[in-house]
């Protein structure tokens, strides 16, 4: 016997209790329910699988991702935050340091300097291998990008005596991340030339402070690498998903009660409606996806047994926040290659084997 | 490239045999410091008093060595 189409919407709801949550783990999978047949089918997929956007900025941009499990969200989130490839700094080679900043730390705030530049031209990038007897392991135009950082602090003279800004008083008393310069190499005046040359991609990135006399001559090396290594390589400041709240009005809230249930969520949750008719106040759930789930309502006991809360087990209000180097919307698109990629490869060995 | 003005001691030469001593090299015996005071280079010799010889100030830094030193931005 098919279920119901209220008994399918009840399944698809994690319960949001008082004091727990309960229905945590999805359901439909095959065996679970006694003659209904849960097999994935990419028709079925197909139908049930919808994707709508929400916000598009070019670094921030947020989306649904309905009618997938939590796995694949979750495997999507991860490939962001730590497996898409980008391009930062990674050797520092220091001429000349006498800045109050040490070189070490010097050289981990540069590391963390994101870098941007032409999107063709990353392409042509390869992996540069760690160990040094891999002949990948030689820096080259297509596996090195160099750049160069060379300040140095001198005394203004013409301001009067009286001035006390540092800015004012000294040429260069700050070093920023647009001071770091392209060095290209090789092939690379082609690949990033013109507004695609490499470049960090916030230049007001304070990297030391400097004072007359004082000078920073450094060389570095950038390379390929993925946030698995170190945070520095990933593209994304942050990829996290949210399940859409749900909440249930099983009986009529009305009167004052309306009232003080809409004053139970955030703004824009939900809203008191009169009844042109009688005049009866009533209130309605508006917009679920503004809710934060703070459970204020299961507090009160003139709501009990009237709302459910819950969420949404298979609607993933998904949030990627690049970095700068990819815009989020590409940043999802190379994850969702990158999983395609590691499932073929994954069939070929089964298959091999 | 060798840093200037250090002579690693050789082994079995016997320090007290070599004429000068320990870690004396005629060719090379003025080495160049920063006065922590006005900031001016100063030239001292093996022998001369530790001072500034601009305005009289005792202490002196050791210059920053001009070999190129590699980090990993880690």
């Amino acid at each position: 016997m098919a279920p119901t189409q209220e008994e399918l919407e009840r399944r698809r709801i994690v319960r949001v209790e008082e004091e727990r949550v309960s229905h945590v783990t999805s359901t439909d999978f095959p065996g679970h329910y006694p003659g209904e047949d849960h097999a994935w089918d990419l028709d079925e997929f197909r139908k049930k699988f919808k994707i709508q956007i929400h916000k598009a900025n070019e670094l921030d941009y947020e989306f649904d991702l309905i009618g997938v499990d939590a796995s694949v969200a979750n495997a999507f989130r991860r490939i962001l935050i730590a497996e898409v490839p980008t391009l930062a700094i990674e050797t520092v080679f220091v001429h000349n340091n006498t800045s109050i900043v040490q070189d070490e730390v010097l050289a981990q705030r540069l590391g963390l300097v994101p870098l941007r530049g032409d999107k063709k031209g990353f392409q042509h990038l390869r992996w540069r291998k760690k160990n040094p007897e891999e002949p990948a392991a030689e820096a080259t135009d297509f596996n090195t990008v160099v750049m160069t950082l060379k300040v140095a602090c001198t005394r203004n003279h013409a301001v009067p005596a009286t001035e006390t800004d540092p800015s004012k008083l000294y040429f260069n008393s700050s070093v920023y991340a647009r001071d770091i310069k392209f060095a290209p190499q090789g092939r690379q005046p082609q690949w990033f030339a013109g507004a695609g040359e490499i470049r960090a991609v916030n230049p007001d990135i304070l990297l030391a402070k400097l004072r007359p006399g004082q000078e920073i001559d450094l060389e570095m090396h950038c390379v390929l690498g993925i946030g698995q290594d170190h945070a520095k390589f990933s593209p994304v400041a942050t990829a996290s998903y949210r399940l859409l709240p749900s909440i249930k009005i099983k009986q009529p809230i009305t009167g004052e009660d309306a009232e003080k249930f809409v004053g139970c969520f955030p703004a824009g949750v939900a809203e008191v409606q009169t009844d042109r008719k009688t005049g009866e106040k009533k209130a309605v759930v508006v917009n679920p996806r503004k809710d934060t789930v703070s459970r204020e309502v299961l507090r009160h006991d003139e709501f009990k047994g009237k709302v459910e809360l819950g969420r949404v087990r298979d609607h993933f209000i998904f949030s990627v926040e690049s970095t700068g180097m990819y815009n989020s919307d590409e940043l999802f698109l190379q994850a969702v290659q990158i999983l395609k990629k590691k499932c073929i490869d994954f069939q070929e060995k089964l298959l091999e084997s | 490239m060798q840093r200037e003005g250090y002579v690693p001691p050789t082994a079995g030469g016997g320090g007290a045999t070599r004429p000068g001593g320990y870690g004396d090299n005629p060719r090379q015996t003025a080495m160049k410091y920063l006065c922590a005071d006005c900031g001016k280079s100063v030239t001292i010799n093996k022998g001369d008093p530790i001072r500034c010889k601009e305005c009289g100030f005792r202490i002196l830094y050791k210059e920053r060595t001009k070999r190129m030193v590699q980090f990993e931005a880690r």
